[in-house]
């Protein structure tokens, strides 16, 4: 035990001076004290190199709207250039933030599929990634998902709510469809049944275990 | 009979933990036990995982439901690692095969972090002490629970049940409106390290002093020691517009018969005016013990239950998604969740352990690290340990409130994680 005569205070750890006047304890011969803590040690900011990440996409943004701004056009490839940089900080987000794999999956596919849809935007044609890319890329998220939960029933609940998303956001192109937005149908129209069937699949093909997820997933 | 499926629903405490927490607001506390030999950590993830199943609350991971989270069942195999430099951190658990809770142990030291999400300090102290005592058993030794044990037990569904819903009245609603609170405020530690200051004193001189003297209970007593340091040791709090306002969580088990391991506990609070300027300790000892005699009735406990109960039941913030509920909760804690108190006490009581486990238990730490000075106490064989962290560098109130001690005559025993060395890299 060591003690600090001027604050009175008994230490039972191995200081060699009191916390709060810093005047030097006295030891006395029996002293056992330990520290009884593991040791601190300096760690680099570790969010350094993702702070300068998002820096410079931001720089690399707001540079490419500035020099194509100047041009006198309307604003193209610097919209090309910003969606892209969005899109690499969002991937990078997704993948830094601990989730379950098919999560991450779909998060990346939703992103992709956003980006894509910003481009064709950028580029003042739409039908090509509205109408192609969008629902083809949702029905192969589905099929993903759908063949992940078969191969690995153990833990097919952590694969629910990704594809229970992933099939609403399919209904989608339907809705397009029904609005006449689109220029090519079979896309959309392959995407919104096979979302529909899975849809239906879960809710009417229901197991005592999927029951019960449904009760967890939407209980109020 | 071992479960396999079973889930539950957030507790009303709970709810929030899950969107507010981050790495400097970990809502992560911790209880450690001493013992008399070096930890083998084999065998004590041996004994963590074969108590699991017997804590229901504990063997859980949460999920996202479309409206509200909920726990799952976890049958994963539970990890136990060896103790970080940092008290009570914050971590994801994703990374800690969906538990919400840690096991540590470091030289002859068991420690179980535990998110608040799933359970309050009563919860996992019963958690703790079986996982010692099975660590016991697995060692060879042959002790007697003496009913103190609950893995020893058999299981009761109602330690898993929601009291704060089993509670509810609807009828019977107190207005839970808060005032904005003093904070103390200063340069903090780098890495999210909290100071840890222990103070060990003898149970019987501090009950000798609070009883006889003062005539009033050692919560009351640290409160109001608490208070008046911080009084005495901060230069900008006479005159600030805002009250101090220390928040004390109440074991609400004992008022409404409950077993739970789940959350079930209410803070009281203790408030003092910024606006006196000649405040003296008796003062402030009298004003606080009035606060505890007022506010720890059941009946108006019971009225706060029904408040917090009555907002989540609330048809259209049901019904709000999620997603828009963790905005909502992490735009209304930062707006008001922090402001309306200056700092916390919690005091876990007396430890009791069987006879042949305490021969075993040398000391225990009790910590929980909060917004500016959080302080816990338990007692444990013959002592009591009293523990302030804070984040923050400055020591004065620590210093004072051990000054106060000092001069009260109790033998005060300090220990830290602080080491001379830090100032160079915290």
């Amino acid at each position: 035990m060591r003690y600090c005569k001027t604050c009175k205070i008994h230490y039972d750890t191995d200081l060699e001076h009191c916390m709060f006047c810093d005047g030097d304890l006295e030891i006395s011969k029996d002293d056992k004290s330990t520290y009884k803590f593991k040791e601190a040690t300096k760690k680099p900011k570790s969010n350094f190199f993702y702070r300068l990440f998002i820096f410079l996409n931001i720089i690399s943004i707001l540079v490419s709207l500035a020099i194509d701004y100047v041009g006198g056009l309307p604003l193209t490839w610097s919209l090309i250039v910003s969606s892209t940089n969005i899109y690499t900080i969002v991937l990078l987000a997704i993948l830094v933030n601990p989730n379950f794999w098919a999560s991450k999956f779909t998060k990346i596919m939703i992103a992709t599929i956003l980006v894509v849809v910003l481009i064709s935007l950028s580029l003042r044609d739409h039908s090509w990634a509205v109408g192609i890319v969008f629902p083809l890329a949702i029905a192969s998220t589905i099929f993903v998902l759908t063949i992940l939960i078969i191969t690995n029933r153990k833990k097919w609940f952590d694969y629910f709510a990704s594809l229970f998303i992933i099939t609403f956001i399919g209904l989608v192109p339907g809705l397009l469809i029904l609005l006449d937005a689109l220029d090519i149908i079979w896309p959309s129209l392959v995407c919104f049944s096979y979302s529909a069937i899975t849809l239906l699949g879960i809710i009417f093909l229901p197991s005592k275990n999927s029951r019960e997820e449904f009760k967890r997933r939407f209980h109020i | 009979m071992k479960k396999r499926k079973y889930w539950y629903k957030l507790d009303n405490a709970a709810k929030i933990f899950p969107a507010v927490s981050k790495d400097d607001r970990s809502n992560v506390f911790r209880l450690s036990f001493y013992i008399d030999e070096i930890v083998d950590s084999e065998i004590l993830e041996q004994a963590v995982n074969k108590i699991l199943p017997r804590f229901e609350t504990f063997a859980v991971q949460m999920k996202n439901g479309l409206f509200w989270n909920y726990f799952a069942e976890n049958h994963r195999h539970f990890k136990v690692e060896e103790e970080p430099a940092e008290v009570c951190k914050y971590f994801k658990s994703i990374r800690n095969s969906g538990f919400m809770f840690k096991v540590y142990y470091l030289d002859n030291k068991i420690t179980l972090e535990t998110f608040h999400a799933i359970s309050d300090g009563t919860g996992a102290l019963q958690f703790l002490k079986s996982i010692v005592f099975q660590y016991f058993k697995l060692r060879g030794f042959k002790l007697d629970h003496e009913h103190l044990i609950l893995s020893e037990l058999p299981y009761s569904k109602k330690e898993s049940e929601d009291n704060f819903v089993s509670n509810y009245d609807k009828n019977n609603k107190l207005n839970l409106k808060e005032e904005k609170a003093y904070h103390l405020s200063g340069e903090k530690f780098h890495q999210h390290w909290v100071l840890v200051y222990k103070i060990r004193l003898n149970t019987k001189a501090l009950i000798d002093i609070v009883k006889n003297k003062y005539h009033v209970t050692v919560t009351q007593y640290v409160t109001a020691l608490l208070a008046y340091s911080i009084y005495k040791e901060t230069v900008d709090f006479v005159g600030h517009k805002k009250p101090l306002k220390i928040f004390i969580p109440v074991n609400l088990r004992p008022y409404f018969d409950s077993v739970t391991l789940r959350n079930f506990t209410l803070y009281i609070k203790s408030t003092y005016t910024s606006e006196k300027n000649d405040w003296t300790f008796e003062e402030m000892l009298k004003l606080t013990k009035s606060y505890f005699e007022d506010q720890l009735d059941k009946h108006k406990l019971h009225g706060r239950i029904n408040a917090l109960v009555g907002f989540e039941k609330n048809a259209w913030i049901r019904t709000l998604p999620l997603i828009l509920k963790q905005i909502a909760f992490k735009v209304g804690y930062n707006l008001l969740g922090e402001s309306i108190n200056s700092c916390s006490i919690s005091n876990l009581g007396i430890c009791k352990l069987p006879k042949d486990l305490e021969d075993k238990v040398i000391d225990a730490d009790f910590v929980n690290a909060g917004y500016g000075i959080a302080m816990t106490l338990i007692s444990i064989k013959e002592h009591t340990n009293i523990i302030l962290s804070s984040p923050l560098k400055d020591l004065s109130v620590m210093s004072y409130f051990t000054k106060m001690l000092v001069d009260e005559g109790l033998t005060v025993v300090a220990d830290t994680n602080y080491k001379e060395d830090y100032d160079e890299i915290l």
